[in-house]
C-alpha cells in the first residue's frame, strides 16, 4: 500500500466560548490514499466541515486546534500542516494547488464583485503560472471540462448570472485546476437539484479517475457514499464512532448510529406506508460535555451504568473495520 | 406576469448597455423627486403665520411712516402674497421653468439667484475639499482598524470616533477657535482676510486662504469622517467573515490580497451609496458652523433669510441643496453600479 | 426503561451542565440580548451613566439649589465657586463656602471675585429653599443641599444674568434628555406606520411614500430643520413649543426606520411563516403585529437607539441657534448660546459645562445602541 496523501492523528478542534468549552472535534484520525475516496459521514454539527477545514488550516482564529495532520506534499515531503503558520507561504502554497476545496454553498463561495474567469484564473496565477494568456488556456480548459458550456463567454460573466449547478461546476473547476493531490468536497451536491447532484458527482469521479487525486468527500447522505467512497469513517460529536470500506459498513453497520443512519435512508420499494425512520432527537452541542458515550442519549441500546459512564474506545470489528461501542465489546466477549 | 416571463424566456433579450439603461432610468425617477421636493419646501416656506410685507410694514408704521392701504395691496399682488400658497407655488414654479426666476428677496431688495450665485461655488468648493477629506482620511484609517482589530490602534480610533460623532460640530469649532485664537493670537474667523476680500485669492494670500480653510474642515468633516470611518470598519469585519474570503483562502490567496481585492471591494459599496448622505451632511453642518465661524457660504444667508421670513430666498437655498444631494445621489448611485455588477445587471428598478 | 435509571444517576455537575446548555438553546431573543447587553462592558457602564441622569433630570427641582428664574445681580459672571472641607486652621467642619467679594482688576477692568476667608457658610442638605411643583402635581421645597442664608454656592459658576448654571444645567437635562425620546418615539410610530404600509399594500401607495423618503432624505437634516422651527410663532407657551419641536425633531427622523421596516416586510411576507399564517385564515393587521413585527424589534430598538444621538444633537443645535426652545425654558442648546463668542468662552470657561453634558449623553446612547446592536445578533 503506498503512503497516505494525508494522515491526520488525533485531532480536536476547541472553542472558548461564554458558556462554557465547545469541543466539536475530539481525536480524530483516519488516512486516504492516492487516487481513493474517503466518505465522512455525519449529521450536520457532528464537526465534519471542522475537520475538513482544519486539513487547510483555515478555520477561524478562535478554533485552537490540536494533533497531527501529516500532509505529503508533491515533493514526496511528509509536513505537519497544524504547525505551519496559517498565514505564511508554505500553507499558500499548499492550498489550492495541492489540496483543495469544493464547498458547501456555491452560490456564496464565489464574490459577486468578480467574474467567474477572474476568480478560477487567480488560482492558475498563484499557482501554475503567471503568464496572462496561458493561464487563460488553462482556466478555460478546465471550465470546459467540468461541462460548463460555452466557456469563453462565462468566463466574463458574473456569479449572479450563472444557476447553481453551473456555479457548483465553476467552483469545482477553481478546486481543480491547479490539479491538486488531494480535494476536499463538503456536502458539494446539497444545495442542488437531484438531477444536476448525479451529474456533478459522476463528473468529480471522472476526473479523479483522470488526475488519480484523493478525495475526502463530507456527506450526510449515506445513499451518495456508497456511489463515490472506498472508505468510510461515520462521525458523531466530534468523534470517528465507526470506520471502515464502504462494502464492510455496509453490510455489517456495527454503532448503532450507524445503523440508524442507514435506516433513514429511504429505499425504493419497501412497503409504501412504512414511515420513514429517523434516530430520536438531534446531535448534542458540544459544550462542556458529561462523560460516557457522545451517543448514549439517542441510542436504543444503552446500557445504564455503561455507557453514560465511559467513553468507548474503537475496538475491531473485522480486518479493517472498528467501531467504538460499549455494546459491541459485550457481543464480541459474550 | 406571466407575459413578461415568457418574454424573458422566449425571445432573447433586447441588449441596451445595462448601465446606460440604469442611468436613463435614475434620470426618469430624478424629476418626480425635486417635484415633490420643491412642493415640499414651498409648504414649509410658507409656513410661519403672516409674511415678510405685513411684517415690514407694521414696522413702517411703529416707525410713525404712514403707508397706504392701496400701495400695501399693490405690493401684495406683486407679489402674489394675497393668493392662496399653491397658487403662489405654481407661478414660482412657472417662473422657475420659463424665466429662470427664483423670485424676489424682500429682504436683501434684490432677485434671489444673483445672491445665491454669488456664494454658490465658495460652498460647494468647501463642501467638496470637505468630502475629500472626509473620505481620504476615514476609509484607510476604518480599513486599518478593521484589519488590526482589538489592537491598540483600534481602540484609540474607535474611541476618537465615538468622541467625533458625539461633539456637536458648532461648539467644536468654537473650542478649536478658541485654541487658534491662543495660540496664533489672531482669531481666524471667515475664510478670507480683508486684503483678500479686496484684491481675490492670489499666491501670496493662498496660504493664508488654506489656513483658514483648515478649521471649517476639521470642524464640519469630522463628525461625517468618524461616522464614515466606523461603517467601513463594520463593513470590513462583516466581509472578512463570508464564505468567498474562506474559499479564498482555501485557494492559497495572501491576505493581503484578500483584503484589498475581497473586502475592500465589496465593503467599499456602502461607503459609495453614502456618499450623497455625506453631502446633506456637510450641508447640514457647515450652515451651523458657518454661523458661527462667520464663512462665506450660503449657510449664515439661510439663516438670515428663514430669520427675517424672506420666503423665496430661504426656499430657494433649500431647493438648490435639495437638488444638488439629488444630483450627488444619481451620481453615487451610477458610481455604485459602475462598482458593482449585480446592480448593474439587476432589472429591477430599486 | 433505561432512561429512568440514567436520569437520577446523573451527579449535580452533569445536570448544571446540561441546565446551562439547555438554557442556551430554550434562553428567548429577550433574555439572551440582556445577557450579552449585559457583557458589554460599555454598553452597561453606559447604561448607569443614563439612568443616573435621567433620575436626576426627574427629580431635577429637588437637585436643584436654584429654579430657572431666580437670579443674583450681584454675582454676575461667577466663576464656580470653590467647596472647601477644613477652615484655615486645618479643622473640618464639613462642606462649605467662604463668602466673596468682587472688585475690578485696574488694568483689564475684568472682574475678579476674591474668597472673604473670615465668612463661612456651611452646606446644608435636605434644605428648604426655592419652592416648585414637582411633575406639576405637588408643591415642595425640599432641595438636596444649599447654602446658608447669606452664602452663594454656584457649583458651575453663573451667567451673564447671575443664574446658577448647575441648576440650569439639570433642569435643562428636562428639556434635552426628554425631546429626542419623545422625537424618536414619534419617528418610531411614524417610522412603523408608514413603512409597514409602504412595504405590505405596495403599488401606488409605495410609490409615493417612497418618493417622500427621498426627498426627505435628500435634504440637509439641519437647514430643514431649521426651516420648520422658523414657523414656529414667537412667544407660544413652553408646552407647546416643546411638543412642536418634538415633531420638527421626528419629522425627518422616520424614513430610514420606515425604509428598514418596508424591506423587512418585502422580505419577510414571502416568508413560509407568514404564508402559513395567511392561508390559516389570520387577518393582514393580526399578521403584522403579531408575526411581523416581533420579527425585526430587536433591529428598531438598536436603530432607535442609534437615532437618539442626532437628535439630542439636532436640539442642542436649534436652541443654539435660537431657533428652538426659547427663555424662560431651557435646554443645554439654549445654555451654550452663552458661549458662542470666543471672547466668552476665553473670559468665563465654564460656560462650556453643558457641551460635557452633551458629549456625555451622545456618547452613552452611541456606547449603548453598540452594545444593543452587538446583542441583537444572539448566537454570534
Amino acid at each position: 500500500m503506498p503512503n497516505p496523501i494525508v494522515d491526520v492523528r488525533d485531532l480536536c478542534v476547541n472553542i472558548k466560548l461564554d458558556e462554557g468549552l465547545l469541543t466539536p472535534v475530539r481525536g480524530v484520525s483516519f488516512q486516504i490514499y492516492p487516487g481513493q475516496t474517503l466518505g465522512l459521514v455525519g449529521e450536520s454539527g457532528c464537526g465534519k466541515s471542522l475537520t475538513s477545514k482544519a486539513i487547510l488550516a483555515i478555520n477561524e482564529k478562535k478554533c485552537h486546534t490540536t494533533g497531527q495532520i501529516l500532509f505529503e506534499n508533491k515533493d514526496g515531503q511528509v509536513v505537519d500542516i497544524n504547525r505551519l503558520d496559517p498565514k505564511g507561504r508554505e500553507i499558500r502554497d499548499i492550498r489550492g494547488k495541492q489540496i483543495s476545496m469544493i464547498f458547501q454553498e456555491p452560490m456564496v463561495a464565489f464574490s459577486p464583485m468578480y467574474t467567474i474567469g477572474n476568480q478560477i484564473n487567480e488560482c492558475t496565477r498563484l499557482h501554475i503560472t503567471r503568464d496572462k494568456k496561458e493561464s487563460r488556456r488553462i482556466t478555460l480548459e478546465m471550465m470546459k471540462k467540468v461541462g460548463i458550456a460555452n466557456a469563453e463567454k462565462r468566463y466574463d460573466q458574473y456569479p449572479h448570472e450563472f444557476s447553481g449547478g453551473m456555479l457548483q461546476r465553476a467552483l469545482i473547476a477553481m478546486a481543480l485546476v491547479c490539479k491538486p493531490r488531494l480535494l476536499i468536497a463538503d456536502e458539494p451536491t446539497t444545495a442542488l437539484d437531484v438531477t444536476i447532484q448525479a451529474q456533478i458527482l459522476e463528473l468529480m469521479q471522472e476526473l479523479q479517475k483522470e488526475l488519480n487525486m484523493a478525495i475526502l468527500f463530507i456527506t450526510h447522505d449515506l445513499g451518495t457514499v456508497a456511489k463515490m467512497c472506498d472508505n468510510v469513517s461515520v462521525m458523531y460529536l466530534g468523534r470517528i464512532v465507526e470506520s471502515g470500506t464502504a462494502r464492510q459498513i455496509y453490510k455489517n453497520p456495527s454503532h448503532p448510529y450507524t445503523r440508524g443512519l442507514m435506516n433513514s435512508v429511504h429505499k425504493i420499494g419497501t412497503l409504501k406506508q412504512e414511515k420513514l425512520f429517523s434516530i430520536e432527537g438531534t446531535v448534542p452541542l458540544a459544550l462542556n460535555l458529561k462523560p460516557g458515550c457522545g451517543f448514549c442519549d439517542r441510542c436504543d441500546q444503552r446500557v445504564a451504568g455503561v455507557c453514560d459512564v465511559a467513553e468507548p474506545s474503537a475496538r475491531p470489528v473485522e480486518e479493517g473495520h472498528m467501531a467504538a461501542c460499549h455494546a459491541l465489546k459485550e457481543a464480541t466477549e459474550a | 406576469m406571466a407575459q413578461s416571463a415568457t418574454v424573458r424566456s422566449g425571445a432573447p433579450r433586447r441588449r441596451m448597455n445595462p448601465m446606460l439603461s440604469y442611468i436613463l432610468r435614475r434620470l426618469v425617477l430624478f424629476i418626480p423627486t425635486v417635484l415633490i421636493m420643491s412642493l415640499l419646501i414651498f409648504f414649509i416656506i410658507q409656513l410661519p403665520p403672516g409674511d415678510y410685507l405685513t411684517s415690514y410694514v407694521a414696522g413702517l408704521k411703529a416707525e410713525g411712516v404712514m403707508v397706504d392701504a392701496s400701495v400695501i395691496a399693490r405690493l401684495e399682488e406683486q407679489f402674489g402674497l394675497d393668493k392662496p400658497w399653491y397658487v403662489q407655488y405654481l407661478s414660482w414654479m412657472w417662473n422657475i421653468f420659463t424665466k429662470f426666476d427664483f423670485g424676489y428677496s424682500f429682504d436683501l431688495g434684490k432677485s434671489v439667484w444673483p445672491i445665491i450665485a454669488d456664494k454658490l461655488p465658495m460652498t460647494l468648493f468647501v463642501s467638496l475639499i470637505i468630502m475629500l477629506f472626509q473620505y481620504l482620511v476615514s476609509i484607510p484609517l476604518g480599513i486599518y482598524s478593521a484589519v488590526k482589530q482589538y489592537s491598540v490602534g483600534d481602540y484609540a480610533l474607535t474611541a476618537l470616533g465615538f468622541l467625533g460623532m458625539a461633539v456637536p460640530n458648532f461648539l467644536f469649532a468654537i473650542i478649536l477657535m478658541y485654541l487658534t485664537f491662543i495660540w496664533t493670537g489672531t482669531a481666524w474667523i471667515g475664510l478670507f482676510t480683508k486684503e483678500m476680500l479686496q484684491t481675490g485669492i492670489h499666491w501670496n494670500n493662498l496660504g493664508e486662504f488654506l489656513k483658514r480653510l483648515l478649521i471649517p474642515v476639521l470642524v464640519i468633516g469630522t463628525s461625517g469622517l468618524c461616522g464614515t470611518m466606523r461603517s467601513m470598519r463594520a463593513q470590513m469585519l462583516d466581509e472578512q467573515g463570508r464564505q468567498y474570503v474562506l474559499c479564498a483562502r482555501a485557494k492559497g490567496v495572501s491576505e493581503r490580497t484578500i483584503i484589498w481585492k475581497y473586502c475592500l471591494r465589496a465593503a467599499i459599496n456602502p461607503t459609495v451609496s453614502g456618499l450623497s448622505g455625506s453631502l446633506a451632511s456637510i450641508f447640514s453642518g457647515s450652515t451651523i458652523s458657518a454661523i458661527v465661524m462667520n464663512l462665506e457660504i450660503i449657510g449664515p444667508t439661510l439663516y438670515e433669510a428663514l430669520k427675517a421670513q424672506d420666503m423665496y430666498l430661504a426656499g430657494t437655498i433649500l431647493l438648490v441643496m435639495g437638488v444638488l444631494i439629488v444630483v450627488g445621489t444619481l451620481l453615487s448611485d451610477i458610481l455604485l453600479a459602475w462598482l458593482d455588477p449585480r446592480i448593474r445587471f439587476s432589472e429591477r428598478s430599486e | 426503561m433505561a432512561q429512568t435509571t440514567a436520569a437520577p444517576r446523573m451527579t449535580r455537575k452533569q445536570r448544571k451542565a446540561q441546565k446551562r446548555e439547555e438554557s442556551y438553546y430554550l434562553a428567548s431573543q429577550w433574555s439572551l440580548m440582556a445577557r450579552k447587553l449585559g457583557k458589554h462592558k460599555l454598553a452597561r457602564f453606559s447604561l448607569v451613566i443614563l439612568g443616573f441622569l435621567y433620575f436626576v433630570a426627574l427629580f431635577g427641582n429637588f437637585f436643584a439649589p436654584s429654579d430657572l428664574v431666580s437670579y443674583d445681580g450681584a454675582s454676575k459672571d461667577m466663576p464656580p465657586t470653590q467647596v472647601h472641607w477644613f477652615t484655615e486652621d486645618g479643622e473640618f467642619i464639613g462642606p462649605f463656602v467662604y463668602g466673596t467679594s468682587m472688585t475690578r482688576d485696574p488694568e483689564t477692568y475684568k472682574k475678579v471675585f476674591t474668597e472673604n476667608k473670615d465668612e463661612i457658610y456651611r452646606i446644608r442638605f435636605f434644605t428648604h429653599g426655592v419652592s416648585y411643583k414637582w411633575l406639576g402635581l405637588i408643591d415642595s421645597d425640599l432641595h438636596l443641599f444649599g447654602v446658608e442664608e447669606g452664602g452663594k454656592l454656584f457649583l458651575f459658576g453663573t451667567d451673564s444674568m447671575g443664574r446658577d448654571l448647575f441648576s440650569r444645567i439639570i433642569l435643562g437635562s428636562q428639556v434635552s434628555l426628554t425631546i429626542p425620546f419623545a422625537g424618536t418615539f414619534l419617528s418610531f410610530i411614524l417610522g412603523l406606520l408608514l413603512g409597514s404600509v409602504s412595504g405590505y399594500f405596495g403599488g401606488w401607495v409605495d410609490n409615493v411614500i417612497q418618493r417622500v423618503i427621498e426627498v426627505l432624505n435628500s435634504l440637509p437634516s439641519l437647514p430643514l430643520w431649521m426651516a420648520l422651527s422658523a414657523a414656529i410663532p414667537a412667544g407660544i407657551p413652553p408646552v407647546q413649543m416643546y411638543l412642536l419641536i418634538t415633531v420638527i425633531l421626528s419629522f425627518i427622523g422616520w424614513t430610514g426606520l420606515a425604509r428598514v421596516v418596508r424591506g423587512k416586510f418585502m422580505s419577510l411576507k414571502n416568508e413560509d411563516y407568514v404564508m402559513a399564517a395567511r392561508l390559516a385564515g389570520v387577518s393582514d393587521m393580526k399578521i403584522i403585529f403579531k408575526h411581523l413585527v416581533p420579527g425585526f424589534m430587536s433591529y428598531l430598538i438598536v436603530s432607535l437607539t442609534l437615532g437618539i444621538p442626532g437628535m439630542i444633537i439636532g436640539e442642542t443645535s436649534m436652541s443654539f441657534l435660537g431657533l428652538g426652545i426659547q427663555s424662560p425654558a431651557t435646554s443645554w442648546g439654549v445654555l451654550l448660546k452663552d458661549a458662542q463668542q470666543i471672547q466668552n468662552i476665553a473670559n468665563y470657561p465654564w460656560r462650556l459645562i453643558p457641551l460635557v453634558f452633551v458629549v456625555i449623553a451622545v456618547l452613552a446612547f452611541n456606547f449603548l445602541g453598540d452594545g444593543l446592536r452587538d446583542a441583537a445578533d444572539p448566537y454570534k
